[in-house]
């Protein structure tokens, strides 16, 4: 817990720190009222900077254990339920790769084989397996999507290959 | 409210299908473990954006009604509570069902969730607009001073680590910055990205840190117990079972309907208080833990009162004091309807079909709860990547729907990364989402009340609505502090 305090401190140092720079470069107005556009962002920012000193600070002067709320909120009370935490990095990585995935290949597949793409490789990041079931759920579950989304909501998505379809 | 108009209002609109949808999406939502009530409503959050405004809170508000319940589902059948708040129903409902009275179990939580939920909606139209209609005097110093005590209850929300919830606060109110300046129309934190110019929108941030994030944990935690449709035929109580859980059900509605109005305090605490006290007042107390009704009824009153208590400091004060609150102003914000002092005068019509709805669905849950046991138990025993893959394709779908945006789901994504870093460091999400809804109302207020006092700070002070506020918030800062520095001296 002490290391991650500590890592913690030092990534919103570090945002602050950005942010604080960013808020400077904000140009002045003729308009501009006693606080002005970068007056609330830069209190901001050292507020933040000031927090995150001081977290630092007590993260190594102490090496106190996690505080009970503190462990209810991380997922390290499932750690222990993880079979295998060597591969808990990759899967999350690869479950955002699959989001990242879904945004580029949209406009160019449409809306539903996209969609279906998108269910079955989470499926196989979830610890399923890919087999002609997965597919099924994958190819219906992307069907049921697009009936309640562009069929009843008429949500105009990218046309991509199929646009009869879209 | 007169019953005519009531009536009328429930018919001239969608009010009724809201209401049955709010709580059938609520059940299915929170019976699945991991999905909370907030991540149900997350989910919800864009599909209302093209819908009639009181009928897109209605929806909202219901699925919180239904989630509740729903969350009772697989703590009695599988052991495993679907919410939070049903943690403290899995100590005698799974007991019940092990000794073969699941279908007692699930009818007790379903029959004290209604009464819960009534009293609450009671207790909820009889308190918010007497409270609402003390703000009706507020001014700019005044509505800082209100957004400043919202960001107050970071002290309660944070449990021991005020410091990272602080800290977490301040991230939101940055986020809250980016975008057009409220008072000189200057871009700022906007990179030349025409997407961000009118900000980053409470609900992408919602549905990130909940639902996204969630995915994210999920994808490494185990599948989960299966239940079998034979046991669970819901079984109503019967009158000498009425007569047993009347008490019960008193003191979970009572402890409910305090603490929901508490920042911070939510069904979870409210649910183990209400088990707590119903042991130490029943006739049958070594009974608790072995499968008592009583042991069910007391904490599944208790989170339903909640679900509608919750909704006053967030409907008179805009301050929201749970997640689940919290997601329901993010859906007031979409349709540009401000919680607080101005929504009563303003859109009446609209807490009105709200109340109506509430009343609706509390009812609705009773009939649905009991249709549609068989649909929620084939859910719960689907594979569970089946489930997430499914929800994460909802997810993304349901962020494009609201603008039509891709950028809107990397934004989305991008929060649900930050929702899965303060897991990891152990923070808490829900003052970083009052940062977000809050940081617009405290700095244009803020600037505003200088530019009318022509830069006097004391104007704040002055003020006595603004000033007695404003005390508020160092009083609860101040009590959360002492409270640590007790906590870690008793620790010594």
């Amino acid at each position: 817990m002490r290391n991650r305090d500590l890592l913690f401190g030092i990534t919103t140092l570090v945002v602050a720190v950005v942010y604080y720079r960013l808020a400077v470069a904000i140009p002045e107005s003729d308009l501009a009222d006693p606080v002005g556009p970068q007056g609330l962002p830069r209190v901001y920012a050292l507020l933040l900077a000031a927090l995150s000193l001081i977290l630092i600070a007590r993260s190594l002067r102490s090496g106190q254990p996690a505080t009970p709320n503190a462990e209810r909120q991380t997922p390290q009370s499932a750690e222990s339920r993880i079979p295998d935490p060597r591969s808990r990095p990759l899967r999350i990585i690869g479950m955002l790769l699959i989001g990242v995935a879904y945004i580029i290949v949209l406009p160019w597949l449409g809306y539903l084989l996209s969609v279906a793409a998108l269910i079955t490789a989470t499926i196989y990041f979830q610890g399923g397996v890919i087999n002609g079931r997965s597919i099924l759920v994958a190819v219906s579950g992307a069907v049921c999507l697009w009936l309640l989304f562009i069929w009843l909501l008429r949500i105009q998505y990218p046309a991509g290959l199929w646009p009869s379809v879209v | 409210m007169a019953v005519g108009s009531l009536i009328q209002l429930l018919f001239s609109t969608a009010i009724i299908p809201a209401a049955f949808g709010g709580v059938a999406w609520g059940i299915l939502g929170g019976a699945l473990p991991g999905i909370s009530p907030s991540i149900t409503m997350a989910l919800l959050l864009p599909f209302t954006y093209g819908m009639d405004s009181t009928v897109a809170v209605v929806l909202l508000a219901s699925t919180y009604v239904g989630a509740e319940y729903g969350g009772s589902i697989p703590a009695i059948l599988i052991g495993t509570p679907g919410t939070n708040a049903a943690a403290a129903t899995v100590i005698d409902g799974y007991e019940m069902k092990r000794q073969g009275k699941a279908g007692e179990a699930l009818g007790i939580s379903l029959y004290s969730g209604f009464v819960g939920g009534l009293f609450g909606f009671l207790v909820l139209v009889l308190l918010t607009e007497r409270l609402s209609s003390v703000a009706l005097a507020f001014t700019p110093s005044s509505y800082f001073a209100l957004g400043m005590l919202g960001l107050s209850v970071i002290a309660s929300l944070a449990g021991d680590s005020l410091l990272k919830g602080l800290m977490a606060g301040l991230v939101g109110l940055m986020v809250a910055t980016i975008g057009t300046d409220p008072v000189t129309g200057l871009n700022r934190f906007t990179f030349g990205s025409p997407e961000l110019l009118s900000g980053i929108p409470p609900i992408l941030v919602m549905v990130g840190l909940f639902a996204v994030s969630e995915m994210l944990v999920q994808t490494t935690a185990p599948d989960w117990e299966k239940a079998t449709r034979e046991t669970a035929r819901i079984r109503f109580p019967t009158p000498a079972m009425w007569r047993r859980i009347a008490k019960p059900q008193a003191i979970g509605s009572a402890i409910g309907a305090f603490e929901g109005m508490m920042p911070g305090a939510g069904g979870a605490i409210s649910s183990f208080l209400a088990y707590n006290e119903a042991r130490r007042w029943s006739r049958h107390r070594e009974e608790f833990g072995h499968g008592s009704p009583e042991g069910v009824a007391a904490p599944e009153a208790a989170n339903n009162t909640v679900a509608c208590t919750a909704l006053i400091p967030m409907l008179s004060l805009g301050i929201p004091s749970s997640n689940s609150a919290a997601v329901l102003l993010g859906g007031f914000l979409m349709h540009e309807l401000v919680p607080g002092p101005m929504l009563f005068v303003q859109h009446g019509e609209v807490v009105r079909g709200l109340y109506a709805g509430l009343l609706v669905a509390n009812i609705a849950m009773l009939i649905i709860g009991y249709l549609i046991m068989g649909p929620c138990i084939w859910l719960v025993s689907r594979p569970k990547p089946y489930l997430m893959a499914f929800i994460y394709a909802l997810v993304v779908s349901g962020v494009y729907a609201f603008q039509a945006s891709l950028f809107n789901v990397g934004v989305a994504l991008a929060f649900g990364v930050v929702g899965y870093a303060l897991r990891y460091f152990a923070v808490p999400f829900l003052p970083m989402v009052l940062g977000v809804v809050l940081g617009f109302m405290i700095e244009s207020n803020y600037r505003r009340a200088l530019v009318l006092s022509n830069g006097d700070p004391l104007t704040f002070v002055r003020n006595p609505i603004s000033a007695a506020l404003l005390a508020t918030a160092v009083v609860v800062l101040a009590a959360q502090l002492m409270r640590q520095a007790r906590s870690r001296g008793d620790a010594r």
